[in-house]
């Protein structure tokens, strides 16, 4: 019965990593980079798709008020948007509450608010809701009269501010990618390459007292694999900080969007990472082989 | 049994190693192969271990046509081949013990069995107290004669030796070529190419002389020249 032992294709694997220290760590940045900016793409566009989904009623305009109105003031200018006819629905927000729904969005880092309470730096709002597109800009006008009125915000500008945002990273990020892709693939080539030399001797010796093709290629294989699980369990690391750090960044500026807690997606990410990762490794050491073997 | 039929080679830079060689070796046989330098010895050996192919020409090594061997089955077919250089090839890193016991690992032999084997291996080529000896703390005929031991560990019913003792001084080369004619007694057919005319002559055993790559003279108990 034929007997081979994993512990001996691992030993090996993980000493070529170690003896082309050099190129093994190159290997493992690149592909991590690749990795991590992939990661980040699709984060953000995950992001982008759920607050489109969010965003449900497109037909809203949110009129933020002048800071410091009296409460009467205030009456008066939902008053006078009661007025306008093409308005379906009014809802006024006040700052606190503003308050409250930004803290909520922000979920684990809900704490972050609590300082803003004592002196609110937002101010009440109104939502308002339409039935046709075509009453944006009859309302918008009508806005324009009423005194108290700091600014307002139609929601479809958004949508198309955002569709427009998603397709240009989408290009440029689609490309960025490709050719990182490829650069870690060439990478992983030439150091799979180096390994190999480093070790021709004992390769021909291992020829010579019948060692099979798979036998002499799987410690590289494996090496390969392993370059690829390193950088995708680094490059989960780093895209975890990278994208808390920027959620808390964002924090109060932001009003509208909403931010997926990075928990939410941890697990998927971390398994495309690997898939990703040992497959460009496996493919870079499966070609720089393919070349070998063949004598 | 080893049979070359009409074999030619030619590099692909158009050297013409082996020209015409039709040769048959038995089973059991122990053969010299002699030849100036370039008369195209290691020539002949490489395409017994199928490392080159022939240009033309059919070999057939216990039944096998290996010309038409697939890369698949190489690795298979030279599990019954044992080869020793005359620069020994041993792993600089890896003990006595290891060194043989790797050629076994390589083809998944159960640990139990290596266990069991190596030593019988080492005590055959006069080795046994050196086995946790690293190559470099052994003279030229002992790392030799680990050569040896390897070749042996996965008991090949050929072994093919090129220039064995070429690195090795005369009183050493005298014991290799001893411990090849008793492995021969063993059963194997054993190849042996070399320079040394003196050797030759004390064997009287067939004697295969090789010139610009063709066989000028074949015959047992032959002598050098
Ligand atoms: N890989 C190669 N490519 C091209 N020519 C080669 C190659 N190997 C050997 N030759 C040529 O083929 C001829 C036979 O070489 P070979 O090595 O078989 O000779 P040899 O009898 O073993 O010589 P030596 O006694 O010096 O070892 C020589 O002319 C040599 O230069
Ligand atoms: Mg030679």
């Amino acid at each position: 019965m034929r007997r081979y032992r994993i512990s001996y294709f691992i030993g090996q694997a993980l000493q070529g990593i170690w003896r082309n220290g050099v190129m093994s760590f190159a290997s493992i940045a690149v592909l991590m980079s690749c990795l991590v900016v992939l990661g980040a793409f699709t984060l953000l566009i995950v992001n982008i798709n759920t607050n489109l989904e969010n965003l449900d009623e497109v037909n809203k305009i949110i009129v933020f008020l002048d800071y410091d109105l009296t409460e009467e003031q205030i009456v008066d200018i939902e008053r006078q948007i009661k007025k306008i006819d093409e308005a379906k629905t009014i809802k006024r927000i006040t700052a606190d509450e503003a308050l409250r729904k930004l803290a909520q969005r922000a979920g684990e880092n809900a704490s972050l608010y609590d300082d803003y309470y004592k002196d609110n730096p937002l101010s009440d709002s109104f939502e308002i809701t339409y039935d046709d597109a075509k009453d944006l800009t009859t309302i918008e006008f009508e806005l324009q009269g009423i005194e108290g009125v700091r600014k307002y915000r139609d929601q479809r500008y958004i949508v198309n501010l955002i569709s427009d945002i998603k397709n240009g990273v989408l290009f440029v990020f689609l490309w960025f990618l490709a050719i990182l892709f490829i650069v870690s693939v060439f990478i992983i080539i030439n150091t799979i390459k180096l390994s190999v030399y480093s070790r021709k001797s004992e390769i021909s010796i291992m020829r010579y007292v019948g060692a099979t093709g798979w036998f002499i290629s799987l410690p590289f294989i494996l090496e390969g694999a392993i370059i690829g699980l390193f950088a995708s369990i680094i490059a989960y690391f780093v895209e975890e900080y990278l994208y808390k750090s920027f959620v808390g960044s964002l924090g109060i500026s932001i009003e509208i969007i909403t931010l997926i807690p990075f928990s939410e997606l941890a697990g998927g990410i971390l398994a495309v990472f690997i898939i990703i990762g040992v497959t460009t490794g496996i493919m870079g050491s499966s070609i720089s082989l393919s070349k070998y073997t063949k004598k | 049994m080893i049979d070359f039929i009409h074999v030619v080679k030619t590099y692909p830079n158009g050297t013409v190693a082996l020209n015409d060689i039709t040769l048959h070796i038995d089973d059991g046989e122990f053969v010299f192969v002699v030849g100036a330098s370039g008369a195209g010895k290691t020539t002949l050996m490489k395409l017994i271990l199928r490392e080159e192919k022939v240009t033309s020409g059919k070999i057939i090594v216990d039944d096998i046509d290996i010309t038409k061997l697939s890369y698949f089955r190489v690795p298979h077919y030279r599990r019954n081949l044992g080869v020793v250089f005359q620069d020994f090839r041993l792993f600089p890193k890896k003990t006595v013990y290891e060194n043989v016991a790797f050629a076994m690992q390589v083809v998944g032999t159960p640990q139990k069995l290596i266990k069991r084997r190596v030593p019988a291996l080492l005590k055959t080529v006069n080795l046994s107290e050196k086995s946790k000896c690293f190559p470099n703390e052994l003279s030229g005929g002992e790392q030799q004669r680990v050569a040896l031991a390897r070749a042996l560990a996965n008991n090949p019913s050929i072994i093919i030796a090129d220039e064995p003792t070429g690195n090795i001084d005369p009183k050493m080369s005298l014991e290799i070529m001893n411990l090849l004619i008793k492995i021969n007694k063993l059963g194997k057919t054993v190849i042996v190419v070399t320079h040394e005319k003196s050797l030759v002559d004390y064997y009287q055993q067939r004697v295969i002389s090789l010139d610009h790559g063709t066989i000028v003279d074949d015959r047992v108990g032959g002598m050098y020249e």
